[in-house]
């Protein structure tokens, strides 16, 4: 520690520190303009300049560092007339425009010269100017009002990694550019938007209609667009949400929200980072296909109806459907994009209230298999790793996905641990991460098996066996070294395998990350088998990549066929042995908790998983489903049998927030209340339990109220809905608030055992929770035996699913800013394979697989395998998954893609791909 | 005076590496790497009292002394040979006439500190020497002076020419390596400084063109020796590139300490005929202005100070009657201003500021605050801007008002110039709702 004085008063901190840093920590301000925190120091604005006894010049306080007995002084005379004088030469070519500038009000510079001054200026000559630039269709350039701080630049080439702008020209004529001179082209993370201090850099979304001071609310909740669950505050006005910003702590004086903050207050696990989707996305929310009253289908037509109507036509329809083919014709599907409050009400109007286990999610898909079949091999709570320590570890080693456009804040502490000098070895095509590895190994896919199987062998033989876990190293030990033929034929060299055994052998703090990809393939279970014996033999923590904001909170909150909230498998003799007389003698079971507050057991046997349901409906065993948050129709492969089943159930029931494919089929549809619009919880890949708070003020005892577009629409979170037909079907609790929901789940789960909202609000509720983590699955899995993998015919062409940081499900086609950047589907191909086929980026081709096919344009790519053709599932009337097939995994009960070896052909008519309405279609 | 520097530059092939051996180069590193250690050459040069060529005059062997310290490796050696400056022509004939007595001091060097690599980064202007500088890199490669296993010591030094592309803040040092990393140009945050932490954040040696080519001589005759030439404080001979109104300009060989008037009257044969002098600026357009009752000041580092001067980089710029200083001063702020790397606000703004009154002091639209604004302005620049570049140019307005405030107050006065009667050409930028251009260099 060091001590100094900073105005007269004696300060302590580490000898890292900067004179900034050491007087925040005292809360004396110095004004900045080019310092952000969590950026490098760039000491060019000259603002934060302070006296330092015995040193001759004014120094900066931002990028000095402090010394014992350094004696400092942060206000004088001489310092207000250096900042004055350091304002009046910005306000030289700044505009004074800030009558008409969406910045005012919460301009640093604004802010500063009226501290400072100067009030008049002496500069008699013109201003630089530079026309404003609308190239974009949601970042606005306005080069004048440029103070050339520079912390654009340093967020897009520091914690972003995305290297899209840069300072163009000398002096006071540079200006920040986009490398392509135009439109961005970037990432649009808009993390350059949170930074800009002046009004140079702004969205479009809320041109003209954005003022600090129109903000009536400022709500802190969590993205609801992926699993990583980045804090972000909701601005609102009138019930609409007019900006989303990362929650920006203090020190960082953007937006009012940051300076508001008294105590430095967490940045959130994305340490005010936010991506394209969560900044720009949530105009899906105010579309105007939002559903907004219960609709009936009355003679074959879905007409408007009142809650109380619905309700009641739910719950005599669930009633007939018990009363006439018993529970377990009843299945439901739950949602990882609703909160666990809603989840958990679903499950138990299934579980206690109609006396049925037939519940699941897509988290089926992979997620939840992945996830146990982990746990299985390391214990429960394998995957519960912290995102921001990925950023400290030495090496990475990423399969099955991108992370940067999966789980993109994750993706950016990748890039945060390759600026450390950290490895990344990505098997697979690396994308966003393609500047951030030091060498490629792209196995063609459906051989990713035989590099990793390479890269066990050597590892293991250079690591050796730690003897913790027998039944891994057993299986280890059989793992055979793939042939050089088969490792030729994956495409990936003998030495690049070599290399990436020798980094993993010497990380000594690992990290592993898997993704889907892995995973929806024959063999799905050796892939992630494989995985794990890397994570195994380097001690690696494991990450599970998650495509909803809350698959994990889905498991946790019971919906699934086999276990009850909290994640106590169902079939409770299968665990007898595990449990503790203890257990039994403190009635720690759940069941009985259950009991007191459902005033019936669950049914002891296991329910239909997600595949089982649909062969159910296809035999006509299922008569009802219940689907939340959730498009089948849409997100689930082979389209053509989700319609068969589905057709085939007699009584469907979607909630959702639009009018969906699915939805279009059901006999009600009840609307649904989006994450913004509702309190509650969502649980991350991380297994952190954060906070979901409603922008729209709440009214006890009633829905959320919104007066904004329709007029009183009404957003009622789906467990309100789902404890509304509880209740009408013989429930005895009364909900008044999402809170008087969790504090059951508290009282029921026991790994959420005494979890107040007041508790989770800080947002550091982490696996587990304090509570006795469940434990007594360990050791209990089988891997598919080696064999030669899935045939991977040459020549043959896969189709696969692109999973885009632009886009999120189907959710996003809705929202037009995101349609403005990526707004029609495409095929993307190998460049040279398409070169070959004479075809280049636009050309029209047909995609056929055995029952279906596509019409799309062409997108070439350098960077992927020749034998796959990647298309989006995220636009309308563009589904890849809806023409293949699938099967499910005989080890993991994961999803396993087939039939989706395509033909592709060139075509003459439209594409199927439909142009999307974007910002940038309009001219300003 | 024997010339050390210049040697052998009246023989039409001294780049040549050839005539270069003839003249006995090269012997001196071979006794170096035969003969002495390391820390020996680290001796002599800290014993010689060298102090650095490119201005700042930082001495060279503490310079050395703490980069040799520095446990890290590799080391990287810069040769600086951005020579950009109005009035800096210095280097020049080294670069371009005796470039092997450059790569010698390289070596030599590099020998010294360990360095396996080196660069030398040279002003993009001066195509010329590059093609010189490159032969000369071959040739000595070819005759095993760099190389893996210079001399069959087992010792090894690659050295790279590297162009600049036409920035003056790239004679900054930090400036300097990031340019050579390959982004732009601007200084960097000091401390850490380039001996620990430089280019790619290893310990970095960077010297002048010409602190290089002393170094051959120091290591030959001894430190002591050395330090006899010129004066005290700083010792050695020294290149002044000589300009402006005198009547023969150009480089010459002299001890420091020697006066300006010496330069000016006995080795440039004074001004033309019928001419006063009416100022002189001793070491570049970034050192303040004398005025001709000082030019009996010694020229080093320690007395030029004293006069309110600075040595700088040894660059005369001589002026007559005939030389109208604002317009002098108005052109110097101009590149100033074009030459800002925007970094920081003071020298970004305040250089093209000052310009701009300037001009419009010279071109008659004058006022008596401009004159304040003008001081003010240069003061709140002064010791404030990141780098000194932003210094050097309100130093040297502050001094120029101070001392020429009479033909700025005439101009002020009458509209006019008072060394050829008419206002000078308005060269303010129209700031007309135009996209500013794209500075191109």
């Amino acid at each position: 520690m060091i001590t100094l004085t900073i105005n007269d008063r004696e300060v302590s901190v580490y000898g890292t520190a900067t004179i900034l840093e050491a007087a925040a920590s005292v809360g004396i301000k110095i004004p900045t303009l080019c310092y952000f925190k969590g950026l490098d120091s760039f000491g060019g604005c000259r603002m934060c300049l302070v006296e330092i006894e015995r040193v001759p010049r004014l120094q900066t306080a931002c990028t000095v560092r402090v010394t014992e007995g350094m004696v400092v002084r942060t206000e004088s005379e001489a310092i207000t007339a250096a900042r004055r004088a350091m304002l009046e030469f910005l306000l030289i070519n700044h505009p004074l425009d800030c009558p008409v500038c969406d910045k005012a009000g919460e301009c640093d510079l604004q802010d500063l010269v009226a501290i400072y001054g100067a009030h008049e200026g002496r500069f008699l000559e013109g201003k630089r100017t530079h026309p404003e630039n609308f190239n974009d269709p949601f970042i606005v350039r306005n080069m004048d009002r440029c103070i050339l701080c520079t912390r654009c630049t340093r967020m897009c080439d520091g914690p972003q990694g995305a290297y899209a702008i840069a300072v163009t020209g000398r002096g006071s004529h540079s200006f920040i550019e986009p490398f392509s001179g135009g439109r961005y082209n970037c990432e649009y993370c808009g993390n350059c938007l949170t930074v800009c201090p002046v009004g140079a850099i702004m969205s479009r979304l809320h041109r003209h209609s954005y003022r600090p001071w129109y903000v009536e609310r400022e709500v802190e909740t969590v993205c609801g667009f992926c699993g990583v669950g980045c804090t972000m505050v909701l601005q609102m006005r009138g019930g609409s949400i007019i900006r989303t910003m990362p929650y920006v702590g203090e020190g960082a004086v953007t937006g009012s929200y940051g300076s508001a903050g008294s105590a430095a207050p967490a940045q959130g696990l994305n340490k005010g980072l936010l991506c394209v989707r969560g900044r720009f996305g949530y105009d899906y929310l105010e579309n105007n296909e939002r559903l907004e009253t219960p609709l009936i289908r009355k003679k074959g037509i879905l007409e408007p109806v009142t809650w109380d109507e619905a309700l009641s036509y739910v719950a005599s329809g669930l009633k007939d459907v018990k009363a006439v083919h018993g529970a377990k014709s009843i299945g439901a599907i739950a949602s990882g994009r609703c909160t666990n409050e809603d989840n958990y009400m679903l499950q138990k109007l299934m579980r206690f209230v109609i006396g049925t286990n037939n519940i699941d999610s897509s988290a089926r898909f992979y997620y939840s298999p992945a996830q146990s079949y982990l746990e299985r091999i390391f214990g429960h709570g394998v995957t519960a790793n912290l995102i921001p320590g990925i950023a400290n570890a030495d090496g990475v080693l990423v399969a099955g996905g991108d992370p940067t456009a999966i789980n993109p804040i994750l993706g950016l502490q990748v890039r945060a641990l390759w600026r450390k000098r950290g490895k990344i070895i990505v098997v697979g095509t690396p994308s966003g991460l393609r500047r951030f590895v030091n060498y490629e190994i792209k196995p063609h896919p459906y051989l990713e098996e035989a590099v990793l199987g390479a890269i066990v062998t050597r590892l293991a033989a250079k690591k050796g066996f730690r003897g913790e876990n027998d039944n891994i190293e057993k299986y280890i030990k059989a793992t055979a070294m793939p042939g050089e033929q088969l490792l030729k034929k994956a495409n990936v060299s003998k030495e690049i395998v070599d290399q990436a055994a020798e980094d993993l052998a010497m990380m000594k703090s690992a990290v592993v990350i898997i993704g889907p990809e892995l995973m929806e393939r024959p063999g799905a279970s050796k892939n992630l088998f494989l995985v794990s014996a890397i994570a195994y033999l380097t001690d690696a923590r494991i990450f599970l990549l998650s495509e909803r904001p809350n698959y994990q909170g889905v498991i946790d909150m019971g919906c699934a066929p086999d276990i009850l909230p909290g994640g106590r498998p169902i079939e409770a003799d299968v665990l007898q042995h595990k449990i503790k007389d203890a257990d039994v003698a403190d009635h720690k079971i759940p069941e009985h908790k259950i009991k007191d507050t459902a005033w019936t057991k669950a049914p002891v046997r296991k329910g239909l998983n997600l595949f089982a349901m649909i062969e159910a409906a296809l035999e006509g065993n299922l008569k009802a489903l219940y689907v939340m948050g959730e498009n089948p129709v849409f997100n689930f492969p082979d389209r053509r049998k989700i319609e068969n089943a589905l057709s085939k159930v007699d009584f469907l029931i979607v909630h959702d927030i639009f009018m969906t494919e699915t939805a279009r089929r059901a006999d009600v549809v009840l609307p649904a209340a989006a994450w913004t619009e509702k309190d509650g919880t969502f649980t991350n890949l991380e297994r952190r339990l954060q906070r979901v708070r409603s922008g729209i003020p709440t009214m006890p005892g009633r829905g959320s109220v919104s007066y904004h577009r329709g007029g009183g629409a009404d957003k009622r979170p789906e467990w309100k809905t789902l404890a509304g037909i509880g209740r009408l079907m013989g429930m005895k609790e009364n909900y008044l608030t999402s809170s008087d929901v969790w504090e059951e789940v508290s009282r029921v789960s026991t790994l959420h055992a005494g979890l107040s909202y007041d508790r989770i609000a800080g947002g550091n509720t982490i696996w587990p929770y304090g509570s006795e983590p469940f434990r007594g699955v360990e050791g209990e899995f089988e891997v598919e035996a080696p064999g030669m993998p899935p045939a991977m015919d040459d020549g043959k062409i896969y189709l696969l699913q692109e999973r885009q940081l632009y886009h999120s499900g189907s959710i996003t086609r809705k929202s037009k800013a995101l349609m403005s950047i990526s707004c029609e589907a495409h095929v993307l191909l190998n460049a040279g394979f398409a070169e070959r086929c004479g075809l280049k980026d636009g050309d029209k081709v047909i995609v056929t697989t055995e029952t279906g096919s596509l019409t799309l344009p062409v997108k070439t790519d350098r960077e992927i395998p020749e034998n796959v053709a990647y298309v989006p599932n995220n636009f309308d009337n563009v589904s890849p998954l809806g023409i293949i097939g699938y099967t499910v995994d005989g080890y993991l009960g994961s999803i396993s893609l087939s039939g989706n070896v395509v033909t592709i052909t060139k075509a003459d008519g439209p594409s199927d791909a439909a142009a999307g309405e974007g910002y940038g279609d309009k001219k300003e | 005076m024997e010339k050390i520097l210049l040697k052998n530059i009246d023989n039409p092939d001294s780049a040549g590496i050839e005539e270069y051996i003839r003249a006995g180069g090269y012997k001196t590193l071979e006794m170096a790497v035969t003969q002495m250690t390391p820390r020996d050459i680290i001796d002599e040069v800290k014993n010689s009292g060298l102090r650095g060529r490119g201005g700042a005059g930082f001495p060279t062997g503490m310079k050395w002394q703490i980069a040799s310290m520095d446990p890290k490796f590799p080391k990287y050696l810069i040769c600086n040979a951005d020579e950009g400056e109005p009035g800096t022509f210095k280097d020049r004939p080294i670069l371009e006439k005796n470039p092997h007595l450059l790569i010698e001091g390289m070596v030599i060097s590099a020998y010294a500190l360990q360095s396996t690599r080196g660069y030398i980064y040279l002003r993009g202007e001066y195509p010329l020497a590059a093609g010189i500088l490159s032969r000369a890199i071959s040739a000595a490669y070819g005759k095993g002076y760099l190389g893996n296993d210079i001399l069959s010591r087992r010792f090894r030094f690659d050295l790279y020419l590297h162009r600049g592309a036409g920035a003056y803040i790239c004679g900054e040092e930090t400036a300097l390596i990031e340019s050579l990393e390959g982004k732009r140009g601007q200084p960097r945050v000091k401390p850490p400084f380039p001996v620990n932490a430089g280019v790619w954040n290893k310990p970095t040696i960077i010297n002048n063109v010409e602190t290089f080519a002393n170094i051959p001589y120091i290591t030959e005759v001894g430190g002591k020796t050395y330090s006899k030439i010129g004066s005290k404080d700083s010792p050695g001979p020294k290149l002044f590139s000589v300009s402006g109104k005198v009547v023969k300009p150009g480089v010459y060989e002299l001890p420091m300490g020697i006066t300006l008037r010496e330069i000016i009257y006995g080795h440039c044969g004074g001004l033309m005929e019928g001419r006063t002098l009416k100022g002189v600026i001793p070491g570049g357009v970034s050192t303040p202005i004398l005025t001709p009752e000082k030019i009996d000041c010694q020229m080093d580092f320690v007395h030029l100070s004293k006069v309110g001067s600075l040595f700088g980089s040894g660059a005369v710029i001589v002026f007559d009657d005939t030389v109208c200083l604002v317009k002098v001063y108005e052109r110097i702020m101009q590149f100033f201003e074009h030459e800002s790397c925007g970094k920081c606000v003071p020298c970004r703004e305040g250089t093209g500021w000052m310009r701009n009154i300037l001009g419009r002091i010279g071109s008659g639209g004058g006022t008596d605050e401009d004159l304040d604004t003008l001081e003010d302005v240069a003061k709140n620049v002064a010791g404030k801007t990141f780098c000194p570049l932003g210094d050097g140019a309100a130093n040297v307005t502050l001094a120029f008002l101070k001392q020429y405030r009479d033909e700025i107050e005439y101009h002020v006065k009458n509209g006019k110039c008072p060394v050829d009667g008419l206002p000078h050409k308005d060269n303010r930028e129209s700031h007309g709702g135009q996209s500013a251009p794209v500075e191109q260099t």
